[in-house]
């Protein structure tokens, strides 16, 4: 189909997300995905350490591993739809990073989100999609924090690129 | 909304938002990184016409009480956070969004870069259960605290209670501010596409006619 080999005009799609997203907002609540994600770290967890993971104090007060948190449900969701995008445009191959210095960066990335997600109890989707459409202070002071960190990455990566 | 209802919600929407994200190659990450290393703005635009599209959706219906606002105090812990997100999605090359997205493209890279956000926050979940800050959402009062480095909560509704003019001014201003930015971006775009494509006198010439008409 022709509609599935041309790439979709981001303003657009992100138009259509924009107001899915308000659906969203008016039942359960804005887009998010820190929060599921911290869910399913809680699950996986619970999975190796079983009742043992009440111990740690976070797991317990904080996210109490429940299977029926809906964020979760986002995250899974945007792994299907993408599966999906990516299978009808034949755009699904397994992509592996061929040098040693990207899987040390996104090793190093992947830590850094999560520490940051948690510290900051907020993702980049909420926010830029959540916080901020809201008016909330702390969307305001996150977008400092977020834009200042993607300075330095960038330079960090450069330097990685160049050298 | 029963639970099944609103995992079921949570689906459909994420859902919908990977396959758009998937076939328009919109990433959050590329929007900072490739305005400030390439100058180029292919997704900052997309990401302002959102954020001014949701500025003016959520502030009218919190003008009116409605929706589901985030309840996240302000606090010092936001900006160190989002600082160190900022660092980790440059270098992991995706953000929360396009880790999944990416990793449905099987994308093996975007998968580790996942597997260590879990550890990375199964890390920081211990630190916090020594620390106990920043305040969980459970603990969050509202009101400032300072040893918390929390300063309380303040979004567009708490601004109407305050101040009585209705939560959708502010918004409208919010948005105004977003499109101003927009238009500068433009204007960037526009003065790069000259110094790229010298042109020459007189077609510079008939475009300023034709724009002048348009």
């Amino acid at each position: 189909m022709d509609f599935f080999k041309k790439t979709f005009d981001p303003v657009i799609s992100l138009a259509i997300i924009a107001v899915l997203n308000i659906f969203l907002f008016l039942t359960v609540g804005a887009w998010t995905v820190g929060g599921g994600e911290t869910m399913m770290t809680g699950l996986i967890a619970e999975f190796f350490l079983g009742d043992e993971l009440a111990r740690i104090p976070f797991w317990d007060l904080v996210f109490k591993p429940d299977a029926g948190y809906w964020k979760i449900y986002i995250s899974l969701g945007m792994l299907f739809g993408a599966l999906v995008g990516a299978l009808m445009s034949k755009e699904f191959y397994w992509r592996v990073p061929k040098h040693l210095s990207e899987w040390v960066m996104i090793t190093i990335g992947g830590l850094l989100m999560g520490i940051g997600i948690r510290l900051a109890f907020v993702c980049n989707v909420s926010t830029f999609f959540g916080l901020t459409p809201q008016m909330n202070l702390g969307g305001y002071l996150s977008i400092t924090g977020i834009i200042a960190g993607a300075w330095v990455g960038s330079l960090i990566y450069k330097k990685v690129l160049e050298g | 909304m029963s639970v099944v209802g609103q995992c079921l919600a949570a689906f459909i929407f994420g859902s919908a938002v990977g396959f758009l994200v998937q076939r328009s190659r919109f990433c959050n990450t590329a929007a900072l990184r490739d305005a400030m290393l390439f100058k180029t703005y292919r997704n900052t635009k997309a990401l302002l016409v959102t954020m001014m599209i949701l500025t003016v959706g959520f502030t009218t219906f919190m003008t009116f009480g409605d929706g589901v606002p985030l309840q996240f105090d302000v606090g010092i812990n936001q900006v160190i956070g989002l600082f160190l997100f900022g660092i980790g999605m440059v270098l992991a090359g995706a953000c929360t969004v396009s880790t999944w997205v990416k990793a449905g493209e099987g994308n093996v890279g975007a998968i580790w870069a996942l597997l260590f956000t879990f550890i990375g926050m199964f890390l920081f979940s211990l630190v916090w259960s020594y620390t106990y800050w920043p305040p969980a959402s459970a603990t969050m009062t509202g009101e400032p605290n300072l040893a918390g480095l929390q300063f309380g909560f303040a979004n567009a509704a708490t601004l109407q209670e305050e101040t009585g003019i209705p939560a959708l001014f502010f918004g409208l201003i919010q948005t105004a501010v977003l499109y101003a930015i927009y238009q500068a971006i433009l204007r960037k775009e526009r003065r790069i596409a000259e110094q790229h494509a010298p042109v020459s006198q007189p077609v510079a010439a008939a475009r300023t006619v034709l724009e002048s008409k348009s």
